[in-house]
């Protein structure tokens, strides 16, 4: 006897796509008599439909394009020439135009010239089409792929000059001049001096907000020469930042914020400070580096958060039409302001904010936009001489380098010795010959960074020396500059060589006795007198104490 | 790579790079990308200087690497090409003339971007609105419609009298700017 298929069963072979003979036409017959069938099956229908669309994923495109082509069925040519030309025409709509340019003389030629008029258009009136726009991001571009290029670097520099615009300072603009030894002062602390200043500076700044005085969110410790603030709000005479916008017009100012870590940003540049200490990079360049200590920094940028602060990481806000973050220490995050998407971001790696399309986009990493933000932050000075101060990263060669330069790598930012260094003897105060020597012990307590400096010989003076002379901001605690102990503490330090196993096989310190080193009474400045030992750089390990 | 080549280069870039993404965006590749592939073409031109014959111009040779580019283009995947359309970069190639092209979108592009932006500075205020919204916003002829309150056939005529407008505004200046 044959068994009849239940309602339920009907449909249940429909939806899993096993309907029998017969099975549809009977399941329409009774939907026709019972209204309640008839809603079950299109509710069920309609729910295989969502997860069709669901499942479906990017092959939806096909359907859209499909949709979208059924729209443009009757539309007249010109419309489609303007869709062409604004860049929008499905491929349906190209093989329209192409059968029209097909069968018109000329017509090919005629679209041509419409289309590259439309690019000019775009490059005249478009800030992200403008030629430093374009130019920066071929630079970008050049730079990831031909980073042991310094071709690259003059390429940028060069056309960084010629492209700037140089302005007046119009009436509305203040020159900050810090009180003469306010900044030298502050630079000479101590770092545990300077944190217990920081520290009672807050924690009466935070006071006086219970009385009602507007709280200092942000302390300046230091700039470069030529900063120029413009706008209604600037710092006070003492370094001291409020909430408010804050329009700084050139030069580099680093701050440090109340609720932790410290922000370098670089002029032109537009900043907000908010009632909770978060900054918010509007325009130009920011550098925040965050230490072991910090609990964070609140800092966003257009189109981007930093969800998660790396050890130094970089905001370049510059452009119109993209944001760009990149991360030159530790491991950090990056979100979208909107839509909440994010990236994580490992040392070396960048992304861009396409505000256009809203997205965020692997760039190369490039850190050249953030030198001169980079220059106040890496915590060394020249005084004289060709010194360039080269950005996280870059790799410490023994193949490159001009003549007589002095290339200064910070190695290592931050660390703590596991065991006592051993490093060269140097007399304080005046200059001796760097040469052969006892050493001395560095006993492994507390928090140091590592400067590399490589000498490059062919100096300007008759016998082909150079002097150069660099002020650090924390104090001298250690020189090596011998062979054989820059070779031993390599990985001591953290130094990058000892990972890349390029130390140099054999000669690499200024211990040729010809070179000449002199450190400051107060042990901040190191000057350096040296010939080289031939054609090759010498190097000299430089550990200040950063508490 | 010969003493004087990467001087030429940097030279090359400031002269070249308004026309080369002109000459781009006229072989039908989506203005997004646009810049994307110029800039390709002067990474690859910038690997191959040592091939380049000095005694020629450089822009052809630019363009004729671009050209190359954009052609590789249709060999790609649906999902990384950076043109609009096969067929369409097929016929826009096959009417491109290497005379044409110095004339149209080449060797004097920054000339004429120089004098269409002195055009684009005369336009009356609404005109400019409108100009701005479609390409300094990239807004579409239906979004600058619902935002100005016209029809979309409107505003595309609109724009299409303005670009007729300030191409005569172009032509004129740069006449004048020969003959002085």
């Amino acid at each position: 006897m044959k068994h009849e298929a239940s309602d339920s069963e009907l449909l249940q072979r429909l939806l899993h796509g096993e309907p029998g003979v017969g099975d549809l036409s009977a399941l329409a017959a009774r939907a026709e008599e019972d209204a309640d069938l008839a809603r079950v099956i299109a509710d069920e229908l309609a729910f295989s439909g969502f997860l069709r669309e669901a499942l479906r994923g990017e092959s939806g495109d096909e359907e859209h394009t499909f949709s979208a082509d059924l729209l443009s069925a009757g539309r007249p040519l010109e419309d489609l020439l303007d869709r062409v030309r604004e860049g929008v025409a499905t491929p349906y709509e190209c093989d329209q135009v192409v059968k029209h340019l097909w069968e018109t003389p000329g017509a090919g030629r005629r679209l041509r010239r419409d289309l590259a008029m439309e690019e000019f258009f775009h490059e005249a009136l478009a800030d992200s089409k403008s030629e430093v726009a374009f130019i920066q991001s071929l630079e970008t571009r050049m730079w990831a792929e031909t980073r042991d290029d310094h071709f690259v670097d003059d390429f940028a520099k060069r056309l960084e000059r010629e492209l700037t615009p140089v302005s007046a300072a119009t009436d509305e603009e203040k020159v900050v001049a810090f009180p003469g030894a306010w900044r030298r002062t502050f630079l000479q602390m101590g770092a545990v001096a300077a944190a217990l200043a920081l520290g009672s500076f807050f924690g009466v700044k935070m006071m006086m907000h219970h009385f009602s005085v507007e709280p200092v969110l942000a302390l300046i410790v230091k700039t470069s020469s030529g900063v120029i603030w413009s706008g209604n709000t600037a710092p006070g005479e003492d370094g001291t930042i409020k909430s408010g916008l804050y329009h700084l017009r050139s030069g580099v100012v680093s701050m440090r914020m109340s609720s932790g870590g410290e922000l370098t940003v670089e002029g032109p540049a537009i900043f907000e400070v908010g009632d909770d200490a978060s900054t918010f990079v509007h325009e130009g360049i920011a550098l925040a580096r965050v230490s072991s200590t910090d609990l964070g920094i609140s800092l966003k940028s257009k189109g981007l958060n930093i969800s998660e602060a790396a050890r130094l990481i970089g905001i370049d806000a510059r452009s119109e039409a993209a944001t760009e973050a990149i991360v030159f220490g530790g491991d950090g995050g990056v979100c979208l302001s909107e839509g909440g998407k994010c990236r994580e971001l490992s040392e070396f790696e960048a992304v861009k904010v396409d505000h256009l399309r809203e997205r965020l986009v692997d760039v190369p990493y490039n850190p050249r936009a953030f030198s001169k933000a980079w220059a106040l932050l890496s915590g060394v000075e020249d005084n004289l001489g060709s010194v360039r101060i080269e950005m996280p990263g870059t790799e410490i060669s023994s193949h490159r380098g001009e003549e007589g330069e002095v290339q200064v790598y910070v190695e290592n930012a931050s660390f703590r010795p596991a065991h006592d260094l051993e490093v060269d003897q140097v007399v304080v105060g005046e200059f001796s010959v760097a040469e052969a020597n006892p050493g001395q012990h560095l006993q492994a307590n507390g928090e140091l960074r590592s400067y590399l400096l490589q000498l490059w010989p062919g100096g300007e003076d008759e016998a082909g020396g150079t002097e150069t002379s660099l002020t650090f901001d924390h104090p001298v605690v250690g020189v090596i500059y011998s062979s054989d102990r820059l070779m031993s503490s390599d990985s001591s330090v953290g130094s990058p060589i000892s990972q890349a196993g390029d130390g140099g096989n054999g000669h690499r310190g200024m211990d040729s006795g010809n070179d000449e080193i002199l450190l400051s009474q107060d042990r901040h400045t190191l000057n350096l007198r040296f010939k080289g030992g031939g054609a090759r750089a010498e190097q000299v390990r430089v550990l200040v104490a950063l508490n | 790579m010969k003493p004087g080549d990467r001087e030429l280069f940097i030279e090359q870039v400031r002269e070249h790079h308004a026309g080369l993404r002109g000459f781009v965006r006229s072989l039908g590749v989506d203005p997004l990308w646009v810049d994307d592939v110029a800039q390709e073409a002067f990474i690859v031109a910038y690997n191959r200087l040592d091939e380049f014959d000095h005694s020629r111009d450089f822009g052809p040779w630019l363009r004729g690497i671009a050209r190359n580019l954009v052609i590789n283009e249709r060999r790609k995947d649906a999902r990384r090409k950076r043109i609009l359309s096969d067929n369409l970069t097929e016929v826009l190639i096959a009417s491109s003339s290497a005379g044409e092209e110095e004339e149209e979108m080449g060797d004097f592009a920054l000339v004429r971007l120089n004098a269409l932006k002195e055009c684009i500075k005369e336009l009356p205020e609404k005109s400019l609105r409108l100009l701005k919204s479609r390409y300094e916003d990239d807004h579409s002829a239906q979004d600058i419609a619902e935002e100005f309150s016209m029809n979309p056939p409107a505003v595309r005529k609109a724009l299409e009298r303005m670009r007729a407008a300030l191409r005569v505004c172009m032509e004129e200046k740069m006449a004048i700017t020969a003959v002085t």
